[in-house]
This record gives C-alpha cells, sequence and structure tokens, in this order.
C-alpha cells in the first residue's frame, strides 16, 4: 500500500506527510504492521474488507498500528478542490494550519537547491511544477538579504485527504487560493504535483524562523496528525488536534501518548483499520478518560518515563458532564497529566443533545426549541473557571483562530510541571448550523462577542488570582463589549446568535431577539465581568 | 470582488424576478461567504471572492430583507435601513440548518 497502485497511480496515498517515509513498526508479536498495512488497509481501500477479511487476534485485541490513515483515500468526496495561486501568496501558513485534513502543506527551500531539485523532475511536467512556487516577501526576499539565497516557498494541496471545505480558501486573505471543479485534468495535475512535492524533500531549516510558531508545520516531525481521519468536512476538532499534536510534536516529537474519551474524535480516528495519529492512543470509555491517563501516567512514571507528556483529550460532554468527577480527582491528584477538551457546546457524536457547556438557548436534541421552551433553559457551565479553583492547575481557554494563543496555551500547559486542562472552541458543522469554511470565522466571532473567551491561568505567574489570569488576546479587554472598527456597533452574543442555524428560531420575522436570547446575552455578559474581575481588570 | 459573474438590473416591484435571478444564479457561485449592500446596489460573494450584483436595490429599500433572508445572511432586519458613514455594510452568509433539527426525541 506504500508503492503507487492501480488505483493510487502516483503514490499520494504514502506514508509521510511532506516527505516518503517507511512505515512505523513496532515490536509486537501481537501485531505485524506490515501484513495488517499491506492486507487489511488493502481489503478496505478496495471495498472487500469488511466482507472478506477474517477475524483475528489485532481485531480482537482493537489494535491499529500507527498512522495507517494516512494510506486513506478521500479523493472522490467532494466535487472542489483549492487550486493554489503562487503569485499572490506570502507565505504566512494560515492555510496550513487550520486544515483539519493534513491536506494542505507547505515547504521552503532554497533558491539554488530548488534549482538543483526541480532537475530531478521528468521534463515535460518540471515546467508545471515549477509554476507552483512562489517568492515570497517572507521568505524569499528577506532570506535572499539574510542568507545570500532566497527560499523558495511552495504550498500543496494532497487530493487523497483533501474534503474540499474551503476553509483554507477562507483563511486566506491574499487571494492565493480558490476553489476549482475536480475533472479527470485537475486531479492528474494535483497528484503528479503532490507527487513532486514529496520527492523534493524537506523543508531546508534555516529558512523557518524558530520564533514564528505558525511556520513550525513547515517541519516533517510535527506532523504527527497524518489526515486520513473520517471526521465531517471542515471540522473544527480536527484542526484543534493537528494543532496540538503539531506543537507537541515540535517539542517531544513522537515521544508522548494521547488518552482519549468517547466521543466524535475516537469515531473518526479510530474507525477501523485508520489511524491519523503517529503516537500511541487509547480509547476506553466516555466518562473515565482522566482515570485511565492517571494509570497511563502511573506506569510511564514506574517506567522512568516521567518527561513524556500524556494528553488527555474529550468533548464537552466526557470532560464538563460525564466524566467530569474523574476530570476534577485528576486535576487534584497533581499528576503530569495535560487535558485538552474539545468544547462544540454538545454531544457531536450522538445527534447533538444539549451539554452543561451548551449556551443558553441553544437548540439541541434534549432542549429541542419549542412552545413550552425556548431551546437550552440553563446556562453554561465554565469549566475553566472551576478548573482554576483545583490545587496548582495550569488552565487556558483558546480557538484555532487566535492561532498563538493557541500555542502559546499549548506550550505552556507542556512546561508546567503538573495538571493542565485547555478548553478550545471548536465548530461542529451539523450541530452548529453553518458552512464547511466557518470554522476559523466562527471561532473568532465567539471570542469577539465574548461567547467564549481567550484565557490562560497560570500558577506560576504570582500568588494572587489577578496575577496568574491573562485574558490577553480578547478584542477590548476593558469594555463591556468590542466595537467592530468598520461599523463602530457593538458585537455581542445577539450577533454571534445570528449568524448560527442552532439560534435561527430566537428571531422573529423583524429578527427580534426572544428573551431567552437576551438572558443568554446578560449570561455571557456576566461571565465576562467575572473573567475581567478575576484578572484585576474590573 | 474579483469577478462580477451575473448582474442583474431591479425595477420597482421587481422582487420576484430579482428572487428568481438569484435562485438561477446560484448554482453559478461556490460556498457563499458574504453579501455586501451599498445604497444602490447588493453584491453576493462566494469563497473564491466572485459574485453577482443586482443593481437599483440598497439597504435602504423594503425588498432588500426578503432578498437577505434567502441567502442566509446574518443580519438584523431591524438595522438594515439605517444610514451608515460606511460605503457598504457586510454580513456573513455561513449560517445553514442544524443537523435534523427538526426531528424531535
Amino acid at each position: 500500500m506504500n508503492e503507487a497502485n492501480e488505483r493510487d497511480p502516483y503514490n499520494n496515498n504514502s506514508f509521510g506527510t511532506l516527505v516518503d517515509s517507511g512505515y512505523k513498526l513496532v515490536n509486537l508479536p501481537v501485531l505485524d504492521v506490515t501484513d495488517f498495512n499491506e492486507r487489511v488497509i488493502r481489503g478496505y481501500e478496495e471495498g472487500w474488507g469488511e466482507r472478506d477479511l477474517p477475524a483475528d487476534l489485532p481485531l480482537a485485541r482493537s489494535l491499529i498500528p500507527a498512522g495507517t490513515a494516512t494510506l486513506r483515500d478521500f479523493s472522490n468526496i467532494a466535487p472542489e478542490i483549492p487550486e493554489y495561486i503562487p503569485e499572490n501568496c506570502t507565505g504566512c501558513m494560515d492555510c496550513v494550519t487550520e486544515c483539519p485534513d493534513t491536506a494542505i502543506l507547505g515547504k521552503v527551500l532554497s533558491e539554488t537547491e530548488w534549482e538543483q531539485k526541480l532537475k530531478q523532475i521528468p521534463e515535460p511536467d518540471r515546467a508545471m511544477y515549477a509554476k507552483e512556487w512562489s517568492k515570497t516577501k517572507k521568505y524569499y526576499e528577506a532570506y535572499k538579504k539574510k542568507l545570500g539565497d532566497g527560499g523558495m516557498f511552495q504550498i500543496i494541496i494532497d487530493p487523497s485527504k483533501c474534503k474540499g471545505c474551503a476553509e483554507c480558501v477562507t483563511v486566506c486573505d491574499d487571494d492565493a487560493l480558490k476553489m476549482i471543479a475536480k475533472n479527470d485534468s485537475v486531479m492528474t495535475r494535483s497528484r503528479k504535483n503532490h507527487r513532486y512535492f514529496k520527492n523534493i524533500g524537506p523543508s531546508n531549516e534555516k529558512y523557518i524562523n524558530e520564533n514564528l510558531l505558525i511556520d513550525m508545520m513547515l517541519k516533517e516531525k510535527t506532523h504527527i496528525y497524518v489526515g486520513g481521519a473520517g471526521s465531517c468536512a471542515g471540522c473544527g476538532e480536527g484542526t484543534a488536534l493537528r494543532m496540538l499534536c503539531s506543537a507537541t510534536g515540535a517539542k517531544f516529537g513522537d515521544q508522548w501518548a494521547l488518552v482519549a474519551a468517547t466521543g466524535c474524535n475516537t469515531v473518526y480516528t479510530s474507525t477501523y483499520p485508520y489511524n491519523p495519529y503517529l503516537v500511541p492512543w487509547t480509547n476506553s470509555l466516555f466518562e473515565n478518560a482522566p482515570a485511565d491517563a492517571i494509570g497511563v501516567r502511573m506506569r510511564w512514571d514506574q517506567m522512568g518515563w516521567h518527561d513524556k507528556p500524556i494528553w488527555c483529550i474529550g468533548g464537552d460532554g466526557a470532560m464538563f458532564d460525564i466524566g467530569f468527577q474523574a476530570l476534577s480527582r485528576m486535576l487534584a491528584s497533581g499528576y503530569n497529566i495535560k487535558v485538552f477538551v474539545l468544547d462544540t457546546q454538545v454531544y457531536s457524536n450522538t445527534g447533538g443533545q444539549a451539554s452543561t457547556a451548551s449556551y443558553t438557548g441553544q437548540n439541541t436534541k434534549m432542549s429541542v426549541h419549542g412552545n413550552a421552551f425556548g431551546g437550552k433553559q440553563e446556562r453554561r457551565k465554565e469549566i475553566a473557571q472551576i478548573a482554576m479553583m483545583h490545587p496548582r492547575t495550569y488552565v487556558a481557554q483558546t480557538t484555532c483562530a487566535h492561532i498563538n494563543h493557541f500555542y502559546k496555551s499549548v506550550l505552556g500547559a507542556l512546561e508546567f510541571d503538573g495538571p493542565a486542562i485547555i478548553a478550545c472552541y471548536t465548530t461542529c458543522q451539523p450541530e452548529h448550523g453553518v458552512a464547511d469554511n466557518m470554522a476559523g470565522e466562527q471561532a473568532r466571532l465567539a471570542v469577539d462577542s465574548r461567547a467564549f473567551p481567550l484565557l490562560i491561568f497560570d500558577p506560576r505567574k504570582g500568588t494572587k488570582i489577578k496575577e496568574r489570569l491573562s485574558l490577553q488576546g480578547n478584542p477590548a479587554v476593558k469594555d463591556d463589549w468590542y466595537k467592530n472598527p468598520k461599523t463602530n456597533e457593538e458585537v455581542t452574543f445577539i450577533d454571534f446568535a445570528r449568524s448560527e442555524g442552532r439560534f435561527a428560531k430566537h428571531f422573529d420575522k423583524d429578527g427580534n431577539p426572544s428573551q431567552v436570547l437576551l438572558n443568554a446575552k446578560q449570561d455571557r455578559l456576566e461571565n465576562w465581568h467575572l473573567l475581567q474581575e478575576l484578572a484585576g481588570i474590573r | 470582488m474579483s469577478t462580477v459573474l451575473a448582474t442583474h438590473d431591479f425595477a420597482t416591484g421587481g422582487l420576484e424576478a430579482a428572487q428568481e435571478f438569484l435562485k438561477r444564479t446560484r448554482a453559478e457561485l461556490r460556498q457563499l461567504r458574504k453579501v455586501r449592500v451599498w445604497k444602490d446596489k447588493l453584491h453576493v460573494i462566494d469563497v473564491n471572492k466572485d459574485g453577482f450584483e443586482v443593481r437599483g436595490l440598497g439597504y435602504g429599500d423594503p425588498e432588500i430583507v426578503p432578498l437577505l433572508k434567502m441567502i442566509n445572511t446574518a443580519f438584523d432586519p431591524g438595522k438594515i435601513h439605517e444610514p451608515t458613514t460606511q460605503e457598504y455594510k457586510e454580513f456573513d452568509t455561513g449560517r445553514r440548518h442544524c443537523w435534523a433539527e427538526d426531528r424531535v426525541m
């Protein structure tokens, strides 16, 4: 499966994201990685696996080798694919960072080595591939002055992983990407370019600025989440997990692990036989991931692996509700375990039931909007504030749209020598009622409207709460509401609600919000005031 | 907006024709992204920044409300007719129905 074949003529589905690599072999008597990838993955990719593969020991033990999802082909699930327009690109890396599927990748080479390596490309395709590279101010002009040799920069779309969500086009402020219809010619060009991109070798690290967090995905070792997961097109969780894996991979390579609570994340990252992670991953139940993580931590500590991080991941259902006791116990334990909450404010996986993270007024199963009740009547629980009151716990609340804040939150948690929890706003397109390309836009609006304030609470920063808590990153941090500079109008929870289907029934034909929604707005303002007070701003 | 793919001239009372125009031309655009409303024209813009234009209809006109609703614009009908110091008013268009929102358990 790791070579070209009839179904994958340009070998786009192969191990390694930026460059080719071999299967990650493990010395386990219960799992033959090569056999699994060649026989089981082939069976599923060719469509006969479920029918004809015999039940065997690895299946009975629920084992999947690392990174098998990289062999999965999504070429035929979307009618459109992004096209790169190199002359407009500034090398900002927003598209690479925000893609939920590791389907858009970046590379930088010195102009000299680029010219040499281009000679390896077959002559008939050389001009086509050379056109895909750009001379940006960031990599070419700046490094031409600094090193005497400019950096050539390329963005490439992996047609086997792209689901056509258009998130990359939406976050691009420079018109360097656009969606085009797929046809044989487009797909052949895209597949060839992706193949040459892998063949040309890794980025030249001289051109990667270590101080620019957004450039970290130029390094192969940060691609711990390889794509090929079964998440929805544009899934906000996918981006969050990718960025989490990149930041952790940048510091620890693949020497760390994930303990996952059941939810959407476990379904799309372990749909047999596909696994998008290159690090050890385990899933026990919905409610016990933090307890499970304690067990792994204790064993690792016994083995002397104190420095290897463990991320415990789960949705708001798992962490705010069903697994809350286990989470609280874990935070109180003082163990060096990091928790990452994929906060979609709803039980996304089971069809959209309300959780305690759901907003007041949200239309969900279990709080259906009708004549008697206008959606959820209770107020949202704030896991960050609760976690802050646990002994010596690092806490952050962030979104993928705030890239620097996200990476600082994750790196801060990893540096902290004790329990940490990060709650991340993750757009769920089907449950929030927004388009596939809107994950980042809605996360930004959630912060701007005080629906989901950014925060970092670092116990090392001082002895008082206000010294530990930072609201940096929120707009107009001293004010009640942020004002849109274009219109000078306040951006409130009502504006956020107006943009999402989950609140649509709260607006009458003249656009007036219901009383329940006005209560929700007041709830968000009171939550913001509380944070301001704790941070010493109010 | 990079390219205007289609235009329609709005005549007073011609709401139905404008709605038909938006329906007919919708397939030429990709995922809708933004709507911009001037005093006297409307732009519907997709992720590629291509779009179409309705001329002769602006934020002051009552007919703008059903047109904006038709394309899921996140706007306040109570404020849309108010004057602005800006060249145009801009709104998002990414709202959708939630998955199975009318299914009662």
